[in-house]
């Protein structure tokens, strides 16, 4: 998940961000596989059993997490990136 | 049988033929200064934006699968049918995690296939072969899906299906197959993009229309899910005897609980499997910067959502009260019934045209994997760009017609089983590929080891599963006893990639303490995060290709 964990020493330090990515998108792939928590024709809603809808209602709140989850990741890549450039030129050639 | 309607085939064929048209006039889209070049004919030269890439990922969602092999599990009343919901919610958080890092180590390496990856990270040849087979042999299945969606909707509208010799059946599958081999030959990857346009526009207005105007035909959904939940009791009730005997399957709405494993097995196999097909990656791959594959996560809900009404047609097909033995021509026959014919024939037209693009895409990427990790890998080293993308085009060809012989060898009743056996194929490259971008710990011929156990307990178990009231007969569905379980009933693709894994995961230890040479690694970590416009991106003379640079 730390798809882009910073140097040893760049500050501040963006883990904190990838820990909440990661938890964001862990959230969004375990939910909808716990088939359990919705196996139920009740309490339906206009006509749809609840185990329809309740799925149809995930795809917005798993959207919406992963969009975060981006939002999120872009700013923290972007620090990164800065990070290693600033490391990689004051500590020489790739 | 059906009648022929006239204006239905007419319009029919009028968007068929504006899709040839386009997809001859796709070679000289943004025209690449050389199309003999493999990357250019196989990869659009990667210069695709966040628009253009999210039709393609959209290509790959709504095909036949989505329009006749789900719904038909629904009309069939099979519990487990509707799991292609949250195969499709899963996956957004899932492509979020590692194909970006793919993107990087790709367009870093100027990778084109997974095996090209699988070659430069374990440094192993027997590896990115096994990578590279499976990406072939697995893709096969998934075009035979398009393959049967397409005899479906001629079928419903009167063509073929006629005549008792296999070849009057199959005319027209073969006629609009020859079609799509033509224009993915003349354009590759260009021609499915562009199409891809007017396949998602009729088939956005298809399913809108679709899901407000036949549900109020209907009466409601209450209606809809009411005669749903009738008919699949009343059968229940009429075949009490043979569901206790084993030979036929009780239906309903709800999965009962002992199918809750299955249902979430085959959503995160499905998942977790979409991309390692060959097709997909060439999607990817295709975008412009990595940050265009996050955004997509995020976007892709627009197909779930209109994907979970388009299942639910199904339904709404029980509730008008079609009757039809071949559970997959419930949709088109819904379709014709319901609307008038000029709509039918553009419902008809979205879902042919709707079926060959992916199966354009699939056979153009299985012909990739082919001529860079087993012609030129193995059989002439030395060719040059011109023998490839000729190699490349050929293979698509031989792909294609791969795929004709899964329609006809293995039961296509539910094609959504070709699909699924195809998925327990490629997930066995997952390992190598999804955890070989994180580390090296695993050692290259454990995970060598893992697939191979992994293919051959998933495809023996599937071997034995029977077609439900057919004893004796084969690969007759997707769900298999889990081992060490008394009746938990599992995807075979996720069991056997378990499978996989403890091997990997054992002989790892084995051949690290036997100290068994683990070759060289090509990459380097910041290769994982490069993005656009850092040094070495799209550089791709990397040692394959020393050719042109892509235009952009």
């Amino acid at each position: 998940m730390s798809d882009s964990r910073p140097p040893s020493g760049a500050a501040p330090s963006t883990r904190p961000t990838w820990t909440v990515v990661g938890v964001l998108l862990a959230v969004g792939a375990v939910v909808p596989l716990l088939v359990w928590m919705y196996d139920s024709e009740t309490p339906a809603l206009g006509g749809f059993p609840f185990f329809y809808w309740f799925q149809f209602l995930l795809i917005p709140i798993v959207s919406g997490l992963t969009f975060l989850a981006f939002k999120l990741s872009e700013n923290a890549t972007a620090r990164d990136r800065a990070a290693r450039r600033k490391q990689s030129t004051s500590g020489g050639s790739r | 049988m059906n009648d022929i309607n006239w204006v239905e085939l007419s319009i029919f064929l009028f968007f068929f033929l504006l899709v040839t048209v386009m997809g001859f006039l796709a070679s000289r889209w943004r025209r690449a200064s050389a199309l003999d070049n493999l990357d250019e004919w196989g990869l659009g030269g990667r210069g695709f934006g966040t628009f253009v890439t999210w039709f393609l990922i959209g290509g790959d969602i709504y095909t036949a699968y989505t329009f006749v092999a789900v719904p038909a599990l629904l009309y069939a009343g099979n519990m487990v049918g509707f799991f292609a919901v949250p195969y499709t919610i899963v996956l957004y958080p899932i492509i979020f995690v590692f194909l970006p890092r793919l993107w990087s180590v790709s367009h870093r390496h100027g990778y084109v296939t997974p095996a090209d990856f699988i070659r430069g990270r374990f440094d192993s040849k027997p590896l990115a072969l096994a990578v590279a087979i499976t990406g072939i042999l697995a893709t096969m299945p998934y075009i035979a899906l398009q393959l049967v969606g397409i005899q479906v909707v001629l079928e419903v509208m009167g063509i073929g299906g006629q005549g008792d010799s296999w070849l009057a059946k199959d005319i027209p599958l073969f006629i609009a197959f020859a079609v799509l081999a033509a224009y993915t030959y003349s354009s590759g990857l260009r021609a499915p993009a562009l199409i891809a346009f007017v396949k998602d526009t009729l088939i956005y207005i298809v399913i809108i229309v679709a899901v407000i105007y036949i549900p109020i035909q209907l009466g409601g959904w209450d209606v809809i899910f009411g005669s749903a939940r009738d008919s699949f009791n009343s059968f229940n009730a009429d075949n009490a005897d043979a569901i206790a005997a084993g030979a036929a399957s009780p239906k309903g709405l709800v999965p009962v609980e002992a199918l809750h494993w299955a249902y979430a097995s085959l959503a995160l196999g499905s998942a977790l499997a979409l991309f390692m097909y060959p097709h997909s990656l060439t999607g990817v791959l295709a975008s412009a910067s990595r940050n265009v594959i996050r955004r997509n996560a995020a976007l892709l809900p627009a197909y779930s959502f209109l994907l979970g009404l388009l299942a639910l047609l199904g339904f709404m097909a029980v509730a008008a009260g079609i009757q039809v033995d071949n559970a997959q021509m419930a949709v088109p026959e819904l379709l014709r019934e319901m609307f008038p014919p000029w709509f039918a024939g553009v419902a008809f037209a979205a879902i042919g045209i709707g079926a060959l693009v992916p199966a354009a895409i699939m056979s153009i990427a299985a012909a990739n994997l082919w001529t860079r990790n087993i012609y030129k890998a193995y059989l002439n080293t030395e060719a040059t760009p011109a023998q490839e993308a000729k190699q490349s085009k050929l293979i698509s060809l031989v792909v294609k017609f791969g795929a004709l012989f899964f329609v006809l060898g293995l039961p296509s009743d539910f094609a959504i089983n070709l699909q699924l056996l195809g998925g327990v194929w490629i997930l066995q490259t997952f390992p190598a590929i999804v955890f070989g971008l994180y580390t090296r710990w695993f050692h290259r011929y454990a995970l060598l080891a893992g697939w191979a156990v992994g293919m051959a307990y998933g495809t023996w178990t599937a071997y034995l599963v029977e077609v439900p009231g057919d004893p004796g007969s084969h690969f007759g569905g997707s769900l298999a006893v889990v081992p060490f379980t008394e009746d938990v009933k599992g995807y075979i693709a996720l069991t056997a990639f378990v499978i996989n894994l403890l091997v990997a995961v054992v002989l790892t230890l084995a051949f690290r303490a036997l100290k068994v040479p683990a070759g060289q690694d090509h990459t380097v970590p910041e290769d994982y995060k490069a993005d656009a416009g850092d040094e070495g991106v799209e550089d791709l003379d990397v040692d394959e290709l020393s050719t042109d640079t892509p235009t952009r």
